[in-house]
């Protein structure tokens, strides 16, 4: 391994941006990653940062059950974030919908229809704590050794 | 008239400030917002064409999914519309209990909308404060109820379950801290000058406005108009509840209502707590067949329900209409106009407290 | 100046880098308290289905067999931890936070009764309905494809072109019929009432 992905790994390991976009979801999983922001919680102990921003994320979190405005804004948005990145959906509409998912609904789940996702946090909504784990988890799995990987 | 328009600036669908989707154009000229349009549909979901064909237990879901934000008065007013259809009458205990979960979640949603504000404003000491402050309303919401956010607490003819004294005594006490920290909190933000400089004479409501636009909840009560539906609620008026009410109509004034709110709900619940008597907290009975419209006051504004139901308590037409369709129009049309700064722009659509998954369903 | 020393003095302690650096709030737990997902007690399941007549969610809670026994499954990512499978079972199978403890203390119930309507303006008489119904297939065995029967016991059955209902009672309000139905001419609504104390 050579030295620079080391020094990679390390950075990458203490610094996480994080968006989050709402595709159609009732605001109860986006108070609860609000509420990680929280002294309480304090993600940015941990080295994450919520940006919202997608050019500069390196984890996309998706709540909510893709209502059809979003159909051709996702994946945009998706192809704007630079590589390394991976997206996480947050609570049960972006995995099946929800109470949504019933026949005479407009919202189209699962996400992963539209843009590949890497890690599920079921819940209505899911507590602050499995949200950091769930990030804090995945994060090595992801960004660890990246470019000897893709070679 | 025709106006020179120098930019037409959009901001948004995902913004860096927004929790939820929404997009406005403003036209400026410089700095300087000669007018503004609110764009929505990104979160529409369909909840009342889902909700048709279904009984109260499925819909009751439903409603708290409305918002996530305040979900505990979704379930409160289609229960109790429900109720008046059937002619239940809940057990004393359990509408007190109901006025407690209720204020908790108008506490928090609050001081979210608060946080929100003085994030925009770039005060993010205030923020986290408050913030944190928030995490305490949270905990004994999910002391009393079991769950943060979705409490799914008021069931037909009562609650799910009784408030023993033991977490009554927590609730107390975390009344007592939520007492004493916001009360310094307000301090820094009445006595602030970066505050009083982003707040202060900025997105000015005028309570004629206020009034042509059918503004509600604090963004009218912050106007100078006493409107809240709280005053005809047998519980809340056992309570002795009488409406927040600022004349300035600013976004220090729509902060402060919102503060002044907070601290009338830790009263209300201490005075719940006090006249709740022990006893049943369910009464039963079924839901039967009629039609009724009914209002609350959301944190945000009024909350009505229309609602017709069958001889099986099934839902066969719904009609929701949420506070923040009304303040998103205000926002948009009286007070994003003519604001000096684009800078500005956020911090008076944030301050009128828009929530776009009620608003959209 | 000296504010300045103070400072870099106070920052270069290696017990403040080193908090610093490492997390410093507590390890968060989730209280015991809270309404997690329905877990599985001792209890022997008896498959009344109460608990999926009751849940909001679609395809959370499943009663399967496995290895020989009736067992409820929950399915994460569907399940919203509402908790009310917990409340309706009256056998205690299906466990939740402090739910199962307070419905015993309080004598929480959530009982039930299905009622089955037709319309008749839309049911055109091709007894999916009564074929798939999964009561009437025990009563009667020999129901015909057309959904004709001899037995007056079955719940429902095809009569001069029109679906009649026999013995609503008999419903156990599984929805079977619901989702076979080609025009949605039949729906079964779940009267659910919530009391207290043991008293209906």
């Amino acid at each position: 391994m050579s030295i620079i992905q080391k020094l990679k790994n390390t950075i990458r390991s203490r610094s996480i941006h994080v968006c989050y976009v709402n595709v159609g979801s009732c605001n109860g999983c986006d108070i609860e990653i609000l509420a990680c922001l929280s002294p309480r919680y304090d993600i940015e102990q941990y080295g994450i940062y919520v940006h919202n921003n997608p050019r500069e994320a390196d984890v996309l979190l998706i709540t909510g059950a893709f209502s059809p405005q979003w159909e051709d804004k996702l994946k945009p948005l998706w192809e704007k974030i630079p590589h390394p990145k991976v997206a996480v959906a947050i609570g049960n509409c972006p995995i099946s919908g929800c109470v949504f998912n019933r026949p005479e609904t407009l919202v189209d789940p699962p996400v992963s229809k539209h843009i590949p996702i890497a890690a599920e946090i079921p819940g209505c909504p899911p507590r602050p704590t499995e949200i950091i784990s769930t990030i804090l988890s995945l994060a090595p799995l992801i960004f660890k050794d990246y470019e000897e990987k893709k070679q | 008239m025709k106006k020179t328009v120098d930019i037409s600036l959009p901001v948004g669908p995902v913004h860096p400030l927004f929790k939820e989707p929404c997009r406005i154009k403003c036209e400026t000229r410089g700095e300087y917002v000669l007018s503004a349009e609110v764009e929505l549909g990104y979160v529409k979901k369909g909840i009342e064409r889902i909700m048709r064909g279904r009984p109260w237990q499925e819909v009751m879901f439903l409603a708290e999914r409305v918002c996530g934000i305040c979900s505990v008065i979704h379930n409160y007013t289609f229960i109790e519309a429900v109720e008046k259809i059937s002619g239940i009458i809940p057990p004393e205990r359990a509408a007190y209990l109901r006025v407690i979960v209720n204020e908790l979640d108008r506490m928090q949603s609050h001081l979210l909308a608060n946080y929100s504000y003085c994030y925009t404003i770039e005060h993010e000491t205030l923020a986290m404060y408050v913030l944190n402050l928030r995490e305490t309303v949270m905990d004994q919401l999910e002391l009393i109820t079991g769950a943060r956010v979705t409490c799914a607490y008021i069931i037909p003819g009562g609650v799910r379950w009784d408030l023993p004294d033991d977490r009554a005594e927590s609730l107390k006490s975390a009344l007592d801290h939520i007492d004493s920290e916001l009360t310094r909190f307000v301090r820094i933000f009445e006595t602030g000058p970066f505050i009083a400089l982003r707040s202060k004479g900025i997105g000015i409501l005028t309570k004629e406005a206020a009034e042509a636009a059918y503004a509600v909840g604090p963004t009218a009560r912050a106007s100078g108009i006493s409107v809240d539906c709280r005053s005809d609620h047998p519980t809340y008026q056992a309570l002795g509840f009488s409406p927040v009410v600022r004349h300035e109509g600013d976004n220090y004034a729509r902060i402060m209502a919102r503060f002044d709110e907070v601290f009338q709900s830790v009263n209300l619940i201490r005075s719940a707590l006090l006249k709740m008597q022990p006893g049943p907290v369910r009464g039963g009975g079924v839901i039967q067949a009629g039609s009724i419209q009914y209002r609350m006051e959301a944190p945000r504004g009024e909350l009505l329900y229309d609602l017709v139901t069958d001889e099986y308590g099934r839902i066969l037409e719904i009609a929701i209409q949420t506070p923040s369709i009304m303040n998103i129009q205000v926002c948009a049309h009286e007070m994003l106009t003519d604001a000096e700064s684009a800078a500005d722009i956020t911090s008076i659509f944030i301050s009128s407290d828009p929530c776009i998954a009620c608003t959209e369903r | 100046m000296t504010s300045i020393i103070w400072y870099i003095r106070e920052f270069l302690r290696p017990a403040w880098i080193s908090r610093f650096l490492t997390a410093k709030t507590e390890p968060l737990v989730t209280p015991p308290y809270f309404r997690d997902f329905p877990v599985t007690t001792e209890n022997e399941c008896t498959q009344c289905l109460a608990c999926m007549m009751i849940c909001p969610a679609p395809e959370a809670i499943i009663v399967v067999k496995r290895e020989g026994v009736w067992r409820p499954e929950i399915t994460k990512g569907h399940c919203i931890r509402c908790g009310l499978c917990v409340e309706a079972c009256p056998e205690d199978v299906l466990a939740s936070g402090r739910i199962l403890a307070t419905k015993k203390e309080e004598k929480l119930l959530l009982s039930g009764t299905y009622h089955i309507s037709i319309n008749p303006k839309t049911c055109m008489g091709c007894g999916n309905c009564s074929v798939v119904c999964p009561v009437n297939r025990e009563i009667d065995p020999s129901l015909r494809s057309s959904g004709t029967s001899r037995s007056n016991e079955v719940i429902m059955r095809v009569d001069t072109g029109q679906n009649k209902i026999l013995h609503e009672e008999k419903c156990t309000g599984c929805k079977t019929c619901e989702e076979h139905c080609p025009n949605n001419a039949i729906r079964v609504a779940r009267v659910v009432e919530a009391t207290e104390g043991g008293k209906l």
